[in-house]
């Protein structure tokens, strides 16, 4: 910037002087305006939309914005390709701020203008790119197609060309605006301009009648014939290896305490056998029983349980179930583990929110697999396991306050979504 | 020395040289996203590898909770967004169970040449990103060219390029154009010339060879113990692929092969992925020819209320095992509780497993050969 911008200090006072100024504006905007060098950064759909658009089809060269510059100090374009999680906010700001000026920002899809789909009860999200960085142009779209990012950047171009010697370029800041608030207003202004459209086509239609008492609509609905369709019966898909009984009557033989869930009144054993073909088997294990039987499905050979699909939490009023799926790659049947665990309510209750409320054994060392998996349960619902070599969080940053998948769980920045 | 160690490191063997950490993302252009990943190294090699997630952690789980069902399946979109007509399927797979409807036969079809379609466009992006993680950016451009083709007949479909949100329980949204047919037969007719093209432009690319054989080898007792799934799992000899092991819609009347390959390398899991793009290609034109152009392309439609329960169901997208977990506990529109398991959780878990002792350049490589989608795994 620096000496352009002294351009009209020195050249003004000279005799025709300002045409040499708006030479200058015009060589040096047309330069700046058509070579916006884009930085490589993306999180998520939008991104992916971003490179199509640099590829042979969409072809952003046109534009002069194909080079992807993989360091923000060689960019001048922040196209913010995709949701932005608090944890993520940090960086980008870095990333902004290492950005040599004159620079630009195009906020890319719903997530960055607003949090798009993921407004409502949501504890990660930030809701717009406005709170963070000064942006110049939102594109919506959810992700955008290439020709919206296009339009996106084309209207940044003119932006630009509107810079001077005399009005150059500054960086802007960021506008703190909640954007509920801001949709609130939105929505009120939209509905006194509709309220005052409906006013004037009643007008209009009164003027009408007024005038032609006679006149008779020939218009008539057309409505669009429903299609029938028939009521399909399902077929389950083809069960592979062992049968949901055989393997209930293999755990049943050794360890007498399991069960399955059931409202009926059968018999456990009826209920087992009546279940369709494609659903796994879903037993019942006390925390004493959980890990010998993990073992033993691991190594008995007609069982062979080596492959761990994955561990769900779910809470309820006054227990955790934690399901642990497993299945057989050389059988192929499958065995859900749902192990109870009770809530510890001897903690006072002002610090269950944050505290550990159940204890669990880990089976990291049996399955590789089971450490990552254990930590995002361990993250999502506050249950301890025990044994477990890496206990810390995952997704959530290290000071996060409370488990967001427990039903009671509040945050400040949580809206909830509208019945 | 614990004590000096950033969280997550753990002391895996005495060593006399100084050590020195690397930080890699989250802003990276070879992570594929937001992946954050903390390496320990000695010298120039790779000594551990921590990766840090959550930098796109957008708790679909806990919107899930107060969202009916349907809504969900557009939220699924945009966990792995380029499979994302396969995560639809998943998640329709598991209320279908629930609701205990079926789905007539030209919808099946429907179902599972738009799925075959999506593995090509998600397996031609890889090939893209493989290419050009390695310097190569004449790939990027041709991986590109030919899932544009993929997009338009998605677009033409469902109405939308990326998030198609097209399944519903018992069929789908709509009903196909006249036009697919004669378009999906175009495309392939098309693809059978790309792929001699692809193939010759990698598969005995010296450079490619050079830095993919060897590297990053994952055994076939640690592909299975760390959960791996799909390409990454078939290429460490492993012969497992849902569409076998537990046929979901029609998939066991369709005459393929589930290429599988012993070595485990880099090279591997990419001749896997080309493999099945060839396989995929196979399934379509034997749609093409039982396509049954008349009857109904959807069943009786019904509220999707779900009776009290749990509810499971696994597919095989073009990146592995995706499994959804429903629970219902009261009778109603609302789940209690949505569970996701992509497929790229556990090929990260074990990527500390395939890097050591190898050098940055190479971390690239495997990176780009396992093919991660970081919101899948952040959710």
């Amino acid at each position: 910037m620096g000496i352009i911008n002294l351009a009209p200090k020195i050249l003004d006072p000279i005799p025709g002087g300002k045409y040499v100024v708006n030479a200058i504006d015009y060589v040096v905007n047309w330069a700046r305006a058509n070579s916006i060098w884009p930085l490589t950064y993306g999180t998520s759909c939008c991104a992916i939309e971003m490179m199509s658009s640099s590829m042979a089809r969409y072809d952003i060269a046109r534009f002069g914005s194909e080079v992807f510059r993989s360091s923000p100090r060689q960019a001048d374009l922040f196209i913010l390709a995709g949701t932005i999680t608090r944890r993520m906010a940090p960086a980008i700001q870095m990333l902004w701020e290492q950005i040599p000026g004159p620079k630009y920002a195009i906020a890319m899809g719903a997530c960055t203008i607003s949090g798009g789909p993921f407004i409502y009860d949501n504890y990660s999200v930030v809701r717009g790119a406005q709170n963070l960085i000064p942006v110049d142009v939102f594109v919506p779209g959810c992700p955008p197609r290439p020709e919206a990012l296009f339009h996106g950047l084309l209207t940044l171009r003119e932006k630009i060309l509107k810079e001077t010697c005399r009005n150059p370029w500054q960086v802007g800041e960021p506008k703190d605006v909640s954007t509920m608030d801001r949709y609130r207003e939105a929505a009120k202004t939209w509905a006194a301009l509709e309220e005052m459209k409906d006013e004037e086509m009643a007008e209009a239609r009164a003027k009408f009648k007024e005038e032609n008492p006679d006149y008779k609509s020939s218009f008539k609905p057309i409505r669009i014939k429903k299609e029938d369709f028939p009521e399909v019966e399902r077929v389950p898909f083809k069960r592979m290896g062992l049968t949901q009984s055989d393997i209930y009557a293999k755990l049943k033989e050794k360890f007498p305490a399991v069960t399955v869930h059931t409202h009926s009144e059968d018999p456990v054993e009826d209920v087992v056998a009546a279940m369709p073909a494609d659903r796994p088997l879903e037993v019942m294990v006390t925390p004493e029983d959980y890990l010998p039987m993990v073992e033993f499905i691991k190594d008995e050979a007609c069982l062979k349980m080596d492959y761990l699909i994955d561990i769900v939490g779910i809470d309820y009023d006054d227990h955790f179930d934690v399901v642990s799926q497993f299945r057989s790659m050389e059988h192929g049947h499958k065995l859900f583990l749902c192990l109870q665990l009770k809530k510890d309510f001897s903690i006072p209750e002002e610090q269950r929110a944050t505290a550990l409320l159940a204890h669990a054994p880990s089976i990291s060392h049996l399955y590789p697999a089971a450490e990552f998996k254990e930590r995002e349960v361990y993250d999502m619902f506050g249950i301890d396991f025990v044994g477990h070599p890496d206990q810390r969080r995952i997704f959530l940053d290290d000071d996060f306050v409370g488990y967001p998948l427990r039903k009671d769980f509040t945050h400040p920045e949580m809206i909830r979504r509208p019945v | 020395m614990t004590g000096m160690l950033p969280p997550g490191f753990r002391i895996q063997r005495e060593t006399n040289t100084e050590e020195f950490f690397i930080n890699m993302g989250p802003q990276h252009p070879s992570t594929h996203g937001a992946l954050r990943l903390a390496l320990r190294m000695d010298g120039e090699t790779i000594v551990e590898l921590v990766p840090h997630f959550g930098y796109i952690h957008r708790g679909m789980e806990k919107q899930a909770e107060s969202m009916s069902y349907l809504q969900y399946i557009a939220l699924s979109d945009r966990q792995d967004y380029l499979t994302a007509i396969q995560n639809n399927l998943g998640v329709v797979i598991a209320l279908e169970k629930g609701m205990n409807i079926g789905v007539p036969e030209k919808a099946e079809y429907i179902r599972v040449m738009l799925q075959e379609l999506g593995r090509i466009a998600s397996h031609l992006v890889f090939f893209a990103c493989f290419g050009g993680d390695l310097g190569g950016q004449t790939c990027l451009l041709y991986g590109f060219k030919e899932r544009e083709m993929i997009h338009d007949i998605l677009e033409e479909v469902t109405g939308s390029r990326l998030t198609t949100n097209f399944f519903r329980p018992g069929g789908s949204r709509y009903d196909v154009p006249d036009t697919f047919i004669p378009r999906v037969k175009a495309f392939l007719d098309h693809m059978d010339g790309t792929m001699k093209d692809y193939e010759r432009f990698l598969s005995k690319n010296i450079i490619v060879l050079e830095r993919s054989k060897g590297i990053g080898i994952l055994s076939k007792e640690d592909a299975i113990a760390y959960g791996c799934s799909g390409p990454v799992l078939r290429a460490s000899g492993v012969n497992f692929d849902v569409r076998r092991a537990n046929p979901y819609s029609i998939y066991d009347s369709f005459d393929f092969e589930v290429p599988v390959t012993y070595n485990g390398d880099c090279y591997d899991r990419y001749t896997v992925r080309i493999a099945e793009i060839h396989e995929s290609m196979k399934i379509l034109r034997q749609c093409i020819d039982r396509f049954p152009t008349e009857g109904p392309w959807r069943s009786k439609e019904k509220p999707v209320r779900l009776p009290v329960g749990r509810y499971y169901s696994e597919i095989e997208t073009a990146k592995g095992l995706y499994a959804t977990y429903v629970v219902a506990a009261t009778t109603g529109e609302k789940p209690y509780r949505i569970h996701t398991r992509g497929p790229s959780f556990p090929h990260i878990a074990a990527l500390n497993k395939m890097v050591q002792g190898h050098k940055i350049s190479d971390l690239v490589t495997i990176l780009a050969t396992l093919d991660p989608v970081i919101p899948e795994i952040d959710r």
